[in-house]
């Protein structure tokens, strides 16, 4: 924990400045084809420090610093933003986070033990190998990794924060009926927090385990879509990517003053009416979020923004600097990865609203299309044009679930697609085992009801 | 610290994994520093300085493998990794491939800049900047990252390897797109590396084309319907084929799994005769390539395809020892696709219709190839021209399959200093559109 003459040392420095401790530690285990591939654990911890000067920047980060060491990077980060204000000045006068106050986690680190890891991944795999034994390959993944975050700012806001997140995922291959190899994953369990809060005995993922199978023999059967843009039902395990990718990109502010399709679009109406998304900070709907962030790395206490309302483009995820620009109060978006990053505009749990209908219901409605379930991968634009992977899904044919879907990919413009929805399923599925890439990695949540839109659907 | 003091703090880590009971043991200990420029929206807005030190553990005790690494070379923290790597791996599974390297001649490598110049490298992208407002008025710099980065690395193991490399050099991230009133273009990027402070970064890799291409990219528009026709993949777009054949084709968990399509084809056509493909760590033309494999072999270049015959796979000494093949002389990325005889220009005059794909964004390619995504940044191409730029078009095909219908290879080639690659063309692949309803 920071002393009282490094926090004087913060507080102190007259132009807004952070000074964030932090230590990284992972641990993952794989077992592949019943060998242990992985047996790693890393710990990585360290100090960063950020200052502002007239509309740009500073910072420097080192490793295991002692107190030293604090106020050498605290001097080396305001020697770079004084360079930079020096040769590209942008004259924008002082940055201050009103907010001044203290958070602590309450609850302790608790550290995870690997053996327990080990024995519980090849458990799994075993259960896989004897049931199971025609698969061309499985591997058994357990990640497990915690974040301890103790930021100070110069405006004397003092807070120390945990991130644990804890996941199995569980990969199978099979041989298809053409002969081609298909591959299909998922993750069984887990979320916020440490191993023992999510898992005890592998027997309780067996069921999950024998889901997988399942669709994986369906999908040996499968067929590849008829490429073009199709009435699909796009899943709750999906939709958070559209929230994600396809409208929170869009809508981080510093995108946004890159020219993002979010520019022209506030106040204007971008999907249907039955839309409403937020970027939830710690509780979302009645519950706590998937990956609860309390205090963002400049400082801020994070709240809920609220991006799209009704169909209608409200606010952008902003940090500081951009929120005084837009004019918007800052939620607590500004993160930062390690102690060697900078805070960013980031995404928290990020959520479209859940409607009224029955997912049954909404794939009785569709004549011909496509009931699309699980994704492995997505990516967007600025442009707000949007693809993600298909890993798994069906046929609708006159209201009723057909073939299984060989892998393919869905694409479209965000707030084009989102116009075309015009059914929303009654619940909400989160995804927290992701970590979204701009510059550095972060851990975040997404989630939404089950979608009825049109969508660009790629064949063969 | 000195690099003999990096050496130690490798080979005490050794000797104390040896000591907590290990069979066999090995250290990877680096320390480096990067000073970093950031520009956002076209305006500078951050100057960053990392100061970093790493060191990386593996014990092997009854052929059962840990791994630990924590970001300290302090004895005391080292004392406490080489204790958890020891006891993680007595709590692992027997595997008779775990290995580490073997002995070979020691070495001390140093390449590139080892001591950056921060003043003059500022100088070169302020003028970057005024360049591309000056040049392409229409193009959004939306993100930057220049960055001169040190390091020096030791790699040590109880065999009695002991590698040393230091090397520093200059890389530049581009992220950019090109607005005009209402128009707006997808983004794209680029990266490129430098070992000359002062380079003019607009003369660098192919900096000017990307950009030109993405202001004519301002009168996009979607495409609609459907035809199986040529893709000519940018050297940039080439990277996402080429890490399908590393990874997917070539493999370690490919071929110890035994997904991958190519697992009997060593030796065997898998490409079309104008197909070659070699890593390339020690070639002149990559700046600061690997001098030493991530398990501790000195990392020389090879081919993995040559003349569409498949030579090597991808292979770590693991790799090689769960499946009886050989292993590959490096674990580097820096790739070179043999140039061809014939101009980009050349290419597309003899194609009816295809596609220029300059980025694509598309799901993981299943195991055997199979893919499909968006081309973006892309244009049409139609009786030998590129006819117009394209928007929300999707293509799909087999990879393994392209690969046999090379149509051209340019002589024309993308070398950023991380690879040497051209343009080239694939026969079977399905575009496709639609229009978006309103």
């Amino acid at each position: 924990m920071m002393n009282d003459s490094i926090k004087k040392s913060v507080l102190n420095v007259p132009s807004h400045t952070e000074l964030r401790r932090q230590v990284i530690s992972t641990r993952r285990v794989s077992v592949v084809g019943g060998k242990l591939l992985s047996n790693v654990s890393t710990r990585s911890s360290g100090a960063g420090a950020r200052v502002y000067k007239n509309g740009v920047w500073g910072f420097s980060s080192i490793g295991n610093p002692d107190d030293d060491g604090i106020k050498a990077i605290l001097k080396s980060a305001g020697e770079n933003a004084l360079l930079l204000d020096s040769r590209k000045p942008k004259n924008r006068g002082p940055l201050t986070n009103a907010s001044s106050f203290e958070f602590t986690e309450k609850r302790p680190f608790q550290e995870t033990n690997q053996k327990q890891l080990i024995d519980f991944a090849r458990a799994l795999d075993s259960y896989i190998s004897e049931k199971y034994p025609s698969l061309t390959s499985r591997s058994v993944v357990i990640s497990a990794d915690c974040i301890e975050k103790e930021l100070i700012t110069s405006e004397g806001t003092f807070s120390f924060q945990l991130f644990p997140r804890v996941y199995v995922v569980v990969v199978m291959s099979d041989e298809a009926n053409d002969g081609e190899n298909i591959e299909l994953f998922d993750i069984l369990g887990g979320g916020e927090g440490y191993f023992t809060d999510y898992y005890c005995d592998p027997s309780e993922l067996y069921p999950a385990v024998d889901r997988l199978y399942t669709e994986l023999q369906q999908k040996r059967e499968g067929v590849f879509p008829d490429a073009g843009e199709k009435l699909c039902i796009i899943d709750s395990s999906i939709s958070g990517m559209v929230a994600h990718e396809a409208v929170g990109h869009t809508v981080e502010a510093d995108l946004v003053l890159a020219g993002s399709v979010a520019a022209t679009s506030l106040g204007m109406q971008v999907a249907s009416p039955l839309i409403s998304l937020t970027d939830f900070a710690n509780t979302a709907f009645g519950k706590k979020a998937p990956l609860p962030v309390y205090v963002d790395d400049e400082g801020t206490p994070c709240r809920d923004a609220v991006i799209i309302k009704d169909g209608v483009l409200t606010g952008y995820m902003n940090n500081l600097e951009s929120a005084m620009h837009f004019g918007m109060e800052p939620c607590g978006n500004a993160r930062a990865y390690a102690f060697v990053d900078e805070p960013l505009i980031r995404m928290r749990n990020t959520a479209i609203h859940p409607g009224k209908d029955k997912l049954e219901d909404m794939i009785a409605s569709v004549d011909n299309g496509y009931y699309l379930t699980k994704t492995q991968n997505g990516q967007a634009d600025t442009t707000g044009e949007f693809m993600f992977g298909i890993t798994m899904g069906y046929e609708i044919k006159n209201g009723k679930l057909g073939k299984a879907l060989r892998d393919t990919t869905i694409s479209g413009v965000a707030f084009n697609m989102l116009k075309t929805v015009d059914m929303l399923s009654d619940g909400v599925s989160w995804d927290f085992a992701g970590y979204c890439g701009k510059k550095q990695p972060m851990p975040v949540g997404m989630g939404g009801p089950a979608l009825r839109c049109r969508v660009n659907i790629g064949g063969r | 610290m000195e690099m003999q003091k990096l050496k130690d703090a490798a080979l005490y880590a050794v000797d104390k994994l040896l000591e907590e009971g290990a069979d066999e043991a090995q250290s990877s200990a680096a320390e480096g520093r990067t000073e970093e420029f950031n520009v956002d929206a076209g305006e500078f807005s951050l100057i960053r300085s990392v100061f970093s030190s790493s060191i990386g553990l593996k014990a092997i005790k009854d052929k059962k493998k840990g791994t630990t690494a924590v970001n300290s070379l302090d004895k005391d923290d080292i004392d406490d990794a080489a204790k958890e790597c020891v006891q993680a791996a007595i709590s692992g599974a027997e595997d008779d491939a775990v290995c580490i390297a073997e002995k070979e001649t020691n070495m001390d490598f140093r390449d590139g800049v080892l001591e950056g110049n921060k003043e003059k490298f500022f100088d070169s992208i302020i003028k970057f900047i005024d360049d591309v407002k000056k040049d392409y008025p229409q193009i959004m710099l939306e993100q930057v990252i220049a960055n001169y980065s040190y390091g020096k690395h030791v790699f040590a193991n109880s065999n009695g390897v002991l590698f040393s490399e230091e090397d520093g050099s200059y890389s530049i991230s581009v992220m950019y797109s090109a607005h005009d009133g209402d128009k707006t273009t997808s983004f794209n990027y680029f990266d490129v590396e430098t070992l000359d402070p002062g380079a003019d970064i607009m003369e660098l890799g192919m900096t000017r084309t990307m950009f030109e291409r993405a202001v004519a990219e301002l009168d996009a528009k979607p495409f609609e319907g459907k035809f199986v026709g040529t893709a000519v993949l940018s050297p940039i777009c080439l990277t996402e084929l080429i890490s399908v054949i590393t990874g997917s084709f070539c493999g370690d968990i490919a071929l110890i799994e035994g997904t991958s399509p190519w697992k009997n084809l060593l030796g065997e056509k898998v490409a079309s005769d104008s197909f070659t493909l070699k890593v390339i760590p020690n070639d002149s033309r990559i700046i600061c390539g690997e001098k030493i494999t991530a398990e501790g072999y000195k990392s020389e270049n090879y081919d993995v395809i040559e003349n569409g015959v498949l030579r090597s796979f991808c292979l770590t000494q693991y790799g090689a020892n769960r499946t009886g093949l050989n292993r590959s002389p490096s674990t580097s990325g820096s790739v070179e696709v043999k140039a061809g005889g014939e101009s980009l220009d050349e290419i597309i005059a003899k194609i009816d219709r295809g596609i220029l794909v300059c980025r694509f964004s598309g799901g993981e390619p299943a195991s055997n190839g199979d893919f499909s995504g968006v081309a973006k940044n892309s244009f049409l191409i139609e009786n030998g021209k590129i006819s117009r730029p394209l928007t929300e078009t999707m293509i799909s095909g087999n990879f393994a399959a392209m690969l046999k219908q090379v149509e051209g290879i340019s002589r024309e080639t993308l070398q950023d200093g991380g690879c040497v690659l051209p343009y080239a063309a694939f026969g079977g692949v399905t575009v496709s559109g639609g229009a978006q309803a309103e």
